[in-house]
Order: C-alpha cells, then structure tokens, then sequence
C-alpha cells in the first residue's frame, strides 16, 4: 500500500501540500520541544540539557520500531522508500564538520528555522552562514569533486552490509536509547545543580 | 530542589518524550505518505541555486555541482524540501504563539561571550554545517535522523559523526555555552 | 511522573523485543490463486466490439488499446490508435509501465480472444488492475463492426438499434481507413510515470 505518492495512490499534485503541512507538524514538534533555542541545544554536549537526545532518539526508536511493523503489517513497502545513498569517507569528513558547526554555530538546520520563526537572531545568522557555506562548497567543488563521489556504496541499509535484520538493529537502538534516557536523567540533575546561571 | 532557584523563565516546553513520540510518529506518516524523510538543508540548496541562477545563470549552469539542480521546467525553489521548510517556519510561528515565546528579537547565548560574538559565532557555525551537510547527503534532520530510521547506513555515520565529533570538542568551545 | 517513564520505558522494550517475533515470510507478490479463479469465471473482463467501437469514435481518453499479436500481423491490419505489444514481450522492457495507470482502461486484442485472455491473467498476476479484453478479438470486429448482417424484419427493435450502430461505425472505421490512405498514425500513448523516489535528504 505505502508509500502512497510513489505507489499513485495519492496523486503528484499534493504533493507540495503535503510537503507544507509536514513540515508545520515538523516546525510545531521542533519548537514545541525547546529546539528554537540554541542553548537548549548545545546542552546535550555540556551536559545540563539533554533535550536534543531525548526527542531525537525517542523518534529515531519510535520511527525504527514503526517502520518494522509498517512492513510487517503490509503498510509500507520498503523497496519504494528512499534510503539515503552512502558515499564512506566524504560522510565522516561531513559529520565531522557538521559536528563542528554544531558546537561552534548551536544550531543544525531545521531548528534554526524555528529559532527564525520565534525571533532568534543568532539562528538568523546561522542560516546566513549556511546559505554562505553552501555557496562557497559549491564555488569550490571541482576541487573536491573526485572526494566527493568517493567511497560510494549505493542506497544501502544495515542489514545489506552486516546482513543482520532490521528488527536487531531497532532493539539494539531502543535499548541503548533507553538506558540513555535514564542514565542522563540523573547526570542533568547533577550538572544543573551546579549551574549558576541558564537562562532561556 | 535546587534546580527551581537556578533556572530562570524556564519557558513551557512539551515533555521531550511526548516531542519524540510524536516526531517518531511523524516520520513514520512522511515515508508512509511520500516514501521519504524529513529535511532541511536541501531547502537552503535550493535558495542558492536559485540566487545564483538568477544572478549568473550561464555560471550556474557551468558550476558542475549546482547546474544538476538547474532545469529549465521550473525554478530550484520549486521542490518537496523548500515547501517542507516553509511549513517549518510555520510550525515553528504557530508554536511559538501558543506557548507565548515570540515576544521581541533576542539571541541565546552563553553566560560568557556578547551577543555580537553569538552572531559571529552563529554564522560560522552555519558555514561549517552547510559545507557538512552536501558531503554528509544531509543535515541532522535529513541523514541523522531519517536517514538512520530507515535504516540507511550513511544515516548511521553522519549521525555518529556529528554526534561523536560534538561530544569530543565540546570542551574545547566550552566558554561559548558555560 | 518517574512511575510513567518506567511504564513507557517497559512499553518501548515490548514493542522493540515484539519485532523480533514477527513472522516475516518472504511472500511473492501475487494473487491469490482462489482470487485469480473467481476473476477468470466472472465475464465482467469482456467488452464487446461494439462498446470498443462506441468509445473509438468518442474518443475516450481513458481507453487504451494494446494489440497483443505478432508484429507482422499489427502491420497488416491494426484499430486505430492501438499499440502493439506481442505476448511474448509483454514482461520485457518497460511495456507494464502502459498499465495500471489510473483512470485509464486497457483493452487487449488479439485475433479470437484465446492470447487476450493470457495477457489478461498475467497482468492479474502481477496485480493490475482496469485491463480488459475485447470479447471474440479481431475476428468478432470484423465480423460486426467491418461487415456488419442486415438482422431480418422479425428481429425485435434492440438488435435494429445495434444494427443501425454498427452500419454508422463501419462507415467511421472504413471511411477513416481511406482517408488516412495506409500511411500509419503516430499514436500518442500515455505510460505511468517512473515511480522513483524522489532524491531525498537534506
């Protein structure tokens, strides 16, 4: 049956409304949960805020687990879905860098449009630096073009490179996710408690 | 009991794991519906090819990276990521206005640095994370997070990637957040 | 609150531990045997020459003709605007792409209806839906609609009405044959857009 705009089932021309109110239910999720604001982010790594991994790997265990029995159940046939292509070493370097940006800019993408749509300017300045740095990566690409494409495996899974299931994956991810949520709760406490100031 | 004397205005905020659930579930409904994940940065890809393209199209087109993205049917603007993040924007105003958090411009910075070196700061970091993300095939969003819920192995590199690469540094830029 | 996370905590464990239990037998993609019968004893897969023939000369845009005999024998007589996909390379290529898109009828012909009805139970098989076969095939329209019988007086008004019909297609499909005076109509026909994903990600 799924997924219904590759299979016809709804036709291409919603797909751009589809898109909209996708990402208002993104943007809602987003804000609601404190990622407009960059603090709440970088917290993950300082330890006094762990919000980023609890959304983030509750909906990362929730969707894995979802896509299993989606699958199971005949909902979604997975041959159809985009599976992002693997290119080896360009995606470390970019994770790296992305990593970086992450720490140094307090923002990734998408929460800073919803940092923009509440009014803060410093997720105003991060989407200028990342329309720049795009530009520039751009500029510069028959430099790197060879890098680029390099370590190309295809649109692989998990499971096409261990040849483990899926379903051991999802377990492993929630249990590990799991034991995050309740080891973090006690070091957030900890490190909060000897904050002098946090501000939001 | 501490902690209520420490943290200032803290602002409503949905439980996190009820924002996970839902993102989760969220995800589940968009590669149910179009088969694909979430994204963002795609949308700013899009905003530069098409300033490029309206600025130098001859350039555009030569330039080996952003001439893929050029057609002569309808503008770069015109794709699934850029109606997505127009939606974000949306979202994100809505929710906003109902948790009462669009009160006036501010920045988010650090206890320790001024707001003018959070911009400088901000926009590097935006930098770095646009040139990341077109060799990671994705932002935080897009790869980390859809990426590794279905499942992809490239989701699962930049995840850790961007994850590993924070945590490791984090001491180094400490004074810009502590 | 701390009692919730547990319940939500142990909730996410049975979920998780529950996919590992899930029967996950490799079914190949096809009608079910008992289905597929049901659907070969039930007539409804037939259309008439003359229900062909009424939507030719409307012009339905729905409708697509698909001319399943050889290639020699298209070139020596065809419908007009049918393409031609012989049995035997039905499964090659991207010749299902003409099918199962939707709103559109497919029609398959053949000389008498036996190749038709083969075509029509695989694409059965392979889950496509709206195909249809055109009842007597080749022989059958040539039969009514080419060279239609003069039904005798006694016959009763509806046979006349059908008669009346097919005296004006024939005059359509001959007449429209001089016309066009043997040199072949490029057909313009429609196929299902590649159902690739689009490049996501960021």
């Amino acid at each position: 049956m799924g997924p219904l705009i590759p299979n016809g089932i709804i036709g291409g021309g919603w797909d751009f409304v589809i898109a909209i109110l996708i990402g208002v239910a993104f943007g809602f999720i987003l804000e609601a949960s404190g990622f407009s604001s960059s603090r709440n982010l970088a917290g993950v790594f300082y330890g006094y805020n762990f919000v980023v991994l609890r959304v983030f790997f509750t909906a990362l265990i929730v969707a894995m687990v979802g896509i299993i029995y989606f699958d199971f159940l005949g909902w979604l046939d997975l041959s159809k879905i985009f599976i992002l292509p693997t290119f080896l070493t360009p995606m470390i370097v970019g994770g790296v860098i992305m990593g970086f940006g992450f720490i140094i800019g307090g923002y990734c993408p998408g929460t800073s449009f919803t940092g923009i749509a509440i009014g803060k300017l410093d997720a105003v300045f991060f989407t200028v630096g990342l329309y720049l740095g795009i530009f520039a990566f751009s500029l510069a690409y028959p430099l790197f073009e060879g890098f680029f494409t390099s370590g190309a495996l295809g649109n692989v899974t998990l499971t096409d490179v261990t040849g483990i299931p899926a379903h051991w994956f999802a377990l492993a991810f929630t249990v590990v996710a799991l034991a995050a949520f309740w080891g973090t709760m006690f070091i957030e406490k900890r490190v909060r408690k000897n904050m002098k100031q946090y501000k939001f | 009991m501490n902690m209520n004397n420490t943290i200032i205005d803290q602002p409503k905020y949905i439980n996190p794991y009820l924002g996970g659930v839902l993102l989760g579930l969220l995800i589940l409904a968009t590669v149910y519906i179009t088969g694909r994940g979430l994204g963002a940065s795609g949308s700013i890809k899009s905003a530069v090819v098409t300033t490029s393209n309206t600025i130098a199209p001859e350039a555009t087109k030569a330039n080996s990276y952003m001439g893929k993205f050029v057609s002569d049917d309808h503008s770069p603007m015109y794709t699934w990521l850029v109606f997505e993040s127009l939606g974000v924007l949306l979202g994100g105003l809505l929710s906003g206005i109902i948790f009462g958090r669009t009160k006036k411009f501010r920045t988010d910075h650090g206890p320790k640095i001024t707001s003018k070196r959070r911009w400088i700061y901000a926009t590097i970091g935006g930098a770095l994370f646009g040139i990341g993300s077109q060799f990671g095939r994705g932002c935080t969003s897009g790869a980390a997070l859809s990426g590794t819920a279905t499942f992809a192995l490239g989701g699962v590199i930049v995840m850790f990637a961007i994850f590993g690469t924070g945590y490791v540094i984090s001491y180094f830029f400490r004074k810009m957040w502590i | 609150m701390n009692k919730n996370y547990i319940i939500l905590t142990i909730l996410m464990l049975v979920l998780a531990v529950g996919t590992i239990f899930l029967n996950r037998e490799e079914e190949p993609k096809q009608i079910e045997p008992s289905k597929l019968l049901q659907e070969i004893i039930q007539p409804t897969r037939y259309v008439t020459t003359d229900q062909v023939a009424k939507m030719i000369i409307k012009g339905d845009p729905g409708l697509m003709l698909v001319d399943v005999r050889s290639n020699s024998e298209f070139e020596e007589f065809s419908l007009p605007n049918s393409v031609n996909i012989p049995l035997d390379s039905l499964l090659t290529g991207d010749n299902l792409s003409y099918f199962g898109i939707p709103g559109t009828q497919v029609v398959f012909i053949s000389d008498d209806a036996i190749k038709a009805d083969q075509c029509w139970v695989l694409t059965k098989r392979l889950g496509l839906n709206s195909t249809y076969v055109m009842l007597g095939g080749l022989n059958k329209w040539m039969e009514t609609i080419i060279d239609p019988q003069q039904p005798s007086d006694d016959e009763p008004y509806t046979v006349h009405e059908t008669y009346s019909f097919r005296k004006g297609a024939q005059m359509y499909f001959t007449g429209a044959e001089a016309e066009v005076g043997g040199s072949k109509v490029k057909v313009e026909v429609r196929r299902k857009e590649k159902t690739t994903v689009a490049a996501g990600g960021c």
